[in-house]
């Protein structure tokens, strides 16, 4: 080669190096504008107040934006709904904004039944074509729906000559509505006040779970602590709000009529029922009532006294107590106390009641289903359903319409087959608000330009009624006055016309004949904690987050009493049978120690499409099926049960009064009084702060919110169901199941508790675990090399590996928290206290030149707590609330034995039947 | 003399021999046990790229396989060094026709042991930062941590090992050299240090030799003991003990006798080296491996009335878990293995029957192996919190490294008996004398 021909052909490579380099763009925004929006700092999170729409619930939340990304939910302080809390659907419900498997266009449905992306113009075109041709009716159809929204759908319903249908929702609590109807005139949910009664007896409703408000209940329940509340609470199966009452009554299933008509005639009535209706309530005796619900004379008898010596009771009836067939007696029974006992108008609230008027219970849909199955529907628009599993004659006659339009965010089976599908913005992404309860309302607002091309409700029905408006405009002309207040403070409480009812003089005396509830095995279909109806189970973080009753994560399962597991021969993860009338269904059981024998629990998001037999009287799916027969198929599924262990924490010093016998003689709880533990190394000494949790068991539900709030303000990685089977699950925090000595459930949250004497510390290497200068046990992923010594001598066994390089796939990855690292395979990790918060607290601090003030800041899951179960502080500040907590007689910590020394300590249960 | 000089000719040819052309039986062996070399290797490049995840460690039990794989080749390691150095300061005169063949597999096993932490390591790229090396950043090791301790005293054990390996094999080189032609002898006449069997020579050598023994001695002790202190020095109930060192130590010299018996029995017929190691020799060795049984078993013992005399929940809950849990087929396959079946040489008739010996020599390295097992995982799958109890199942992952273990361990092993004498022939010859 010539010299000549070298230096060309080296300038061509270089050259071409050079330029291909030069193809793609490296950048990468860091910050993602120049100047940055008005009172936006960059790497400061900005809050912006929004609602959540996971559930109809209707919580405030502030929506912690940085750089644009929405990368966490909070509850708003002070909504009257829910007040700074949110529940695991809340939390996980941001992962619904960012999933990849969102609609992200419309789309058309072609000949061969496949779907292909059209334009919004060509979508709107061919939804307006169907209208001029179809012919027939036009029905609008869609979930539950309340504030501006509605009104809009009313508006447009009256303009494109829509009719609209009911609106579905799979829990419509028809029974109490019902019941209100019969008895008050007033078709409604009332609203609760479960505070300010003194004696709360509860039947069935999950209060602190799925009922209606659950985050607005646990706060309630908090602030009944501070008094002296009796709570009973009467169910068939186990839940945690079961779990948290007072007194947890199990009663056979659907035999509550009993109880309620005995309690009619035994407590003496405040206010007198009219003679035709007390004369229709069945007598029964104590001895029946007692005998029928399977719960001892005195226990009967001591609910009685409890609700003749109350001054503030409230009686209230839902959930699995209305779902047998007795359902509507139920209600209607409950009503009745309800009144009798001068509840409604001061407990039992109707004029903010919950706006569940304009929903549907399934024999309204009877119309619609017969017009669907004639083929006289032209044009069907459904809008947000998740399943029509509950009525299940509407799911199948949805075909029937000839053209129909679907608005969604998801293909959920509703939307099989749908002609056009219009792609629904998320609720982040649009202006709205919500009414969820009389009076209450609340605002919708965006944070984030709609990331894929789609449209909010508001807009697209504004479009087809095509006068020029946009919905934002639309909501401002609504708002009027109140639109300011609205836009400041997140929520506003309008005045109400609504008054509280009096009992209707003729109300006639409804169904009055108890039918026999089901005498033996028992299969009983509970709303789930972590999906409410199914909705949410797009959701991948409430897969990874155990049931905190089952501790099983990915996968479906029913609860079995252990009683009942030792009569089948059969272990947890065995398939069982279940025959019932009109139902069938085989899957994976779980045992566990509180449920009654004879009763199995499924959870509704589970049944998977299964039919369920239905009530008589109104037509809704039963929740409360008598078992024909069941018996184990032999086949084990491997479900993925987190628990070692619901019952071998007895005597291990992890539950409250419960320390080995091996311990420091010594009395009491009070840690003060221990002989300090024998160590060569001088004691550690701070000098600002010592950080520290409470948390307070008395308060603890087991909601599991804590946990969503984690895993989302630590980019927790995602593992999916293989990996929860081999026992690989990443949560830096958990909520133990154990039961106790005397058979009491606990809820046990366990993070890292950051030891004084911290065994992880010592077996490090490497120092990539070491001890911080504020008491934090620290963790510098950059330095661990993975021996994992530190797990395996963490007796809490918080400590979490990276098994693999973990993946969050686009555009989940914007959910990610910009202040914490992502951690890469084969390092150590666990909970840092919020490291990241404690560092822009005390930066904050620190710019004023002062010390952080007590609850200036918290951690992600003490802020996520709707019961305040979780206090965060520094133990050196003698006036913060921790230091009292730390210092309360109440205060132990878990396995004290080993002398670790943790900074979480947990507050034992005040009530003595708690 | 000269039938003596006669003897030492032949056994010169006789030892020289198996260095001679291989046979086809060997190119098999090595095939197979490079294969598993492979294997292994391309096992661990995979758990590299995709992360540790592909093994079946998980929470709670953080060691597995792996673990175990380290003690049980840091165990084999032990005879070795016992058997040459310890056996030559008690005069025990046995010894000579195994130390050559017992250091070569200490050296072997020690450089096998050492891989193990590396595998087992998350990031195992940055093994280094478990050196006390200098830097930038003024990073130092946490000399609290067992594992620290691990590093110095396997590496030290190793260095010891090497340098009394080659002192003791510096006159054998010497003879090959004499054997050997061209390259091969250039090479040898480099490795034998200009030997010329001096009286001089021998003078200083002697003491050399005798002062490397003494002070390879203590390793014995203390490389097994540090590495139990890997356990034992945790708050995890059976492995948190005082007797942890003593008895790791008497369970690696049993591993380690076990491991020279499975070597030298085939290894003996095939280079017909009959005439030298003879059936008292294999008798002593029993008696070792009858000997060392015992402490363990004993050790065995004392765990349990420990656990139980000390009331202290955790232990007994453990030691019951341990029994009778989801580990207790392996537990109790390494009772027989370990305590029942060595009683059996008791009689003599069978501590003298090489076949016997040979196969229960397997029995014993399957039950120390299953011993390290058994307390690494079950020890982990249940300790303080029941919430966080889980179980252990090794992937084909883990048994694949294992197996590529044995395969690197064997190639060594394999190269060594045709490059090196295998017998120590000058040792061989001075209790012939």
């Amino acid at each position: 080669m010539q010299r000549r021909e070298f230096l060309k052909l080296m300038g061509i490579v270089s050259g071409g190096a050079v330029l291909s380099s030069c193809g793609e763009d490296p950048h990468k925004k860091l910050i993602s504008h120049v100047v940055p929006r008005e009172g936006e700092v960059p790497g400061m999170a900005a809050l912006y107040p929004s609602t959540c729409t996971e559930c109809g619930a209707g919580c405030g939340i502030w929506v912690r934006v940085r750089e644009r990304n929405p990368f966490k939910l909070e509850g708003m302080p002070g909504h009257p709904i829910n007040d700074g809390a949110l529940c695991i659907r809340g939390q996980a419900s941001l992962s619904r904004l960012l999933h990849p498997d969102r609609i992200t266009a419309p789309r058309r449905r072609t000949n061969t039944g496949d779907y292909q992306d059209v334009s919004w113009e060509q979508a709107m075109a061919d939804v307006e074509q169907a209208l001029s041709e179809s012919g027939g009716r036009q029905v609008y159809l869609a979930g539950r729906t309340t504030g501006s929204l509605a009104a809009l759908i009313d508006e447009f319903c009256r303009t494109r000559s829509f009719d609209r249908a009911p609106e579905v929702e799979r829990f419509n609590h028809e029974a109490i509505r019902f019941a209100g109807d019969a008895l008050f005139g007033r078709k409604s949910v009332p609203q609760y006040h479960l505070a300010e009664a003194d004696v709360l007896v509860s039947l069935g409703a999950d209060l602190l779970e799925t009922f209606v408000s659950p985050v607005n209940f646990a706060r309630q329940f908090a602030a009944a602590l501070e008094k002296e509340q009796r709570w009973y609470h009467l169910e068939p199966h186990f839940s945690l709000t079961g779990n948290r009452a007072s007194r947890r009554l199990v009663i056979r299933p659907d035999s509550e009529p009993y109880l309620l008509a005995w309690l009619l005639r035994a407590v003496p009535a405040r206010r007198d029922l009219p003679a035709a209706v007390a004369a229709a309530v069945p007598a029964v005796t104590a001895e029946a009532a007692a005998r029928q619900t399977g719960l001892p004379v005195t226990v009967i008898e001591e609910l009685r006294d409890a609700l003749r010596a109350s001054s503030n009771p409230l009686l209230l009836a839902g959930g699995v107590a209305l779902a047998g067939n007795n359902g509507r007696l139920t209600a209607v029974l409950a009503a009745l106390l309800q009144w009798s006992l001068d509840m409604v108008g001061r407990t039992v609230d109707y004029e903010r009641h919950e706006n569940y008027e304009t929903v549907g219970g399934a024999a309204d849909f009877a119309g619609l289903v017969d017009a669907l199955s004639d083929k006289q529907i032209g044009v069907l628009l459904i809008s947000r359903l998740y399943h029509l599993d509950h009525v299940p004659s509407l799911r199948d006659a949805l075909c029937g319409a000839r053209f129909r339009v679907g608005l969604t965010d998801f293909m959920y089976p509703p939307y099989d087959g749908c002609d056009v599908i219009l792609p629904l913005s998320h609720s982040l992404e649009s202006w709205d608000d919500v009414e969820p309860r009389h009076g209450v309302i609340s605002l919708i607002k965006p944070v984030f330009r709609p990331l894929h091309d789609t449209l909010s409700e508001g807009d697209i029905l504004l479009q087809m009624m095509n006068n020029g408006l946009n919905y934002r405009t639309y909501l401002a002309r609504r708002w009027g006055t109140i639109g300011r207040e609205l836009l400041d403070q997140g929520w506003v409480i309008r005045d109400t016309e609504e008054t509280t009812p009096t009992l209707q003089a003729g109300a006639p005396p409804p169904v009055i004949t108890i039918q026999e509830p089901p005498a033996d095995k028992t299969l009983v279909v509970v709303p789930s904690l972590r999906t409410f109806d199914g909705r949410s189970r797009v959701l991948t973080l409430l897969h990874e987050i155990p049931d905190p009753i089952a501790t099983i994560t990915y996968g479906n399962w029913v609860t079995l009493s252990v009683a009942d597991a030792d009569t089948l021969g059969i272990t947890d993860g065995q398939e069982l049978d279940i025959r019932t009338s009109g139902a069938g269904l085989r899957l994976p059981v779980k045992t566990h120690p509180q449920l009654a024998a004879g009763r199995v629990m499924v959870h509704t998001d589970q049944l998977d499409g299964l039919a369920l037999p239905r009530d008589a009287s109104s037509g809704e799916p039963l929740g409360i099926l008598p078992i024909d027969s069941w018996q184990a198929t032999g086949t084990r599924i491997d479900v993925p049960i987190l628990s070692g262990s619901f019952t071998g924490a007895v005597g291990r010093g992890i539950l409250p009064h419960d320390k080995p016998h091996h311990g420091p003689a010594h009395g009491g709880d009070d840690h003060a009084t221990e002989h300090p533990p024998a160590t060569l190394y001088p004691p550690k000494e701070y000098s600002r702060y010592r950080w520290a949790l409470a948390i307070d068991l008395d308060r603890c539900i087991g909601c599991s919110a804590c946990v969503a709030a984690c895993y989302i303000e630590n980019n927790v990685a995602i593992v999916g169901p293989d990996e929860h089977r081999i026992g690989r699950e990443m949560a830096w925090l958990r909520i133990e199941p154990h039961l106790s000595r005397d058979g009491r459930m606990f809820f046990i949250p366990v993070m890292c508790q950051h030891c004084e004497n911290a065994p992880c510390e010592a077996v490090c290497p490497v120092y990539a675990t070491y001890h911080g200068s504020e008491g934090l046990n620290q963790q510098v992923y950059n330095r661990c090399v993975g021996t994992r010594y530190c797990a395996n001598n963490c007796p809490y066994k918080v400590r979490r590996f990276n098994w693999f390089d973990h993946e969050w796939p686009s555009p989940l990855n914007l959910m990610l928290n910009p202040d914490v690292s992502v951690r890469p395979k084969g390092v150590m990790e666990k909970c840092t206290f919020c490291i990241q918060r404690i560092r822009q607290g005390k930066d904050h601090a620190k710019d004023q030149g002062r010390q952080v003030k007590d609850g200036e800041f918290t951690t992600a899951c003490a802020q996520s707590c709707p019961t305040g179960a979780i206090t965060f502080g520094n133990l050196l500040d003698r006036s913060s609330r921790i230091y009292a907590l730390a210092q309360s007689p109440r205060a132990y910590r878990l396995l004290e034995g080993i002398g670790t020394e943790p900074a979480v300590y947990y507050l034992s249960k005040k009530r003595e039947n708690a | 003399m000269s039938s003596l000089k006669g003897t030492f000719d032949q056994l010169e040819r006789d030892v020289l021999a198996a260095m001679a052309k291989p046979k086809k039986s060997f190119w098999l062996a090595l095939a197979v046990s490079s294969l598993m070399f492979a294997v292994g290797m391309g096992c661990w490049g995979w758990q590299i790229y995709k992360g540790l995840g592909v093994a079946g460690i998980t929470n709670p039990v953080g060691w597995g396989v792996y673990i175990t794989d380290f003690v049980f080749w840091v165990g084999i390691a032990h005879s070795g060094t016992l058997i040459s150095a310890v056996l030559f300061l008690f005069r025990a005169k046995f010894r000579n026709s195994f130390n050559r063949t017992a250091e070569a597999m200490t050296i072997f096993a020690v450089m096998t042991a050492g891989l193990f932490p590396l595998i087992h390591l998350g990031r195992c790229w940055l093994f280094y930062w478990l050196f006390p090396y200098p830097n930038q950043r003024l990073l130092w090791v946490n000399f609290r941590s067992p594992l620290v301790w691990d590093v110095f005293a396997v590496s030290t054990y190793f260095t010891v090992s090497l340098i009394f390996w080659y002192v003791g094999m510096v006159p054998d080189l010497a003879i090959v050299r004499r054997y050997t032609t061209g390259v091969k002898q250039w090479i040898f006449r480099i490795f034998s240090l200009g030997w010329r069997g001096t009286r001089y020579q021998w003078e200083h050598y002697g003491k050399l030799y005798m002062f490397l023994a003494a002070l390879a001695t203590p390793l014995v002790i203390s490389v097994h003991s540090v590495v139990s202190w890997d356990f034992a020095m945790s708050v995890v109930p059976g492995w948190h003990t005082t007797i942890f060192a003593p008895y790791f130590v008497a369970g690696a010299i049993f591993s380690g006798t076990a491991m020279v018996i499975t070597l030298v029995v085939p290894m003996r017929r095939i280079f017909n080296l009959e005439t030298y190691i003879t059936v008292s020799h294999f008798e002593s060795l029993a008696k070792i491996l009858l000997f060392t049984s015992m402490i363990v078993t004993y050790s065995y013992i004392v765990e349990y009335v420990l656990a139980f005399y000390s009331g202290h929940e955790f232990e007994i809950a453990h030691f019951l878990y341990r029994s009778f849990g989801d580990y207790k087929y392996l537990y109790w396959l390494m009772l027989l293995c370990n305590s029942l079946l060595p009683l059996t040489i008791f009689v003599k008739k069978l501590r003298r029957n090489l076949t016997y010996l040979f196969i229960l020599s397997l029995f014993v390295n399957v039950g120390m192996w299953l011993e390290r097992f058994v307390i690494i995982v079950s020890s982990l799958a249940k300790d303080y919190d029941p919430y966080a109890w889980g179980t252990y199942t090794p992937t084909l992952i883990e048994a694949g490294i294992t197996l590529g273990s044995f395969g690197m361990f064997f190639t060594f092993f394999l190269l060594f008996t045709k490059y090196l004498p295998v017998l120590s022939i000058t040792e061989i010859k001075e209790i012939s004398e």
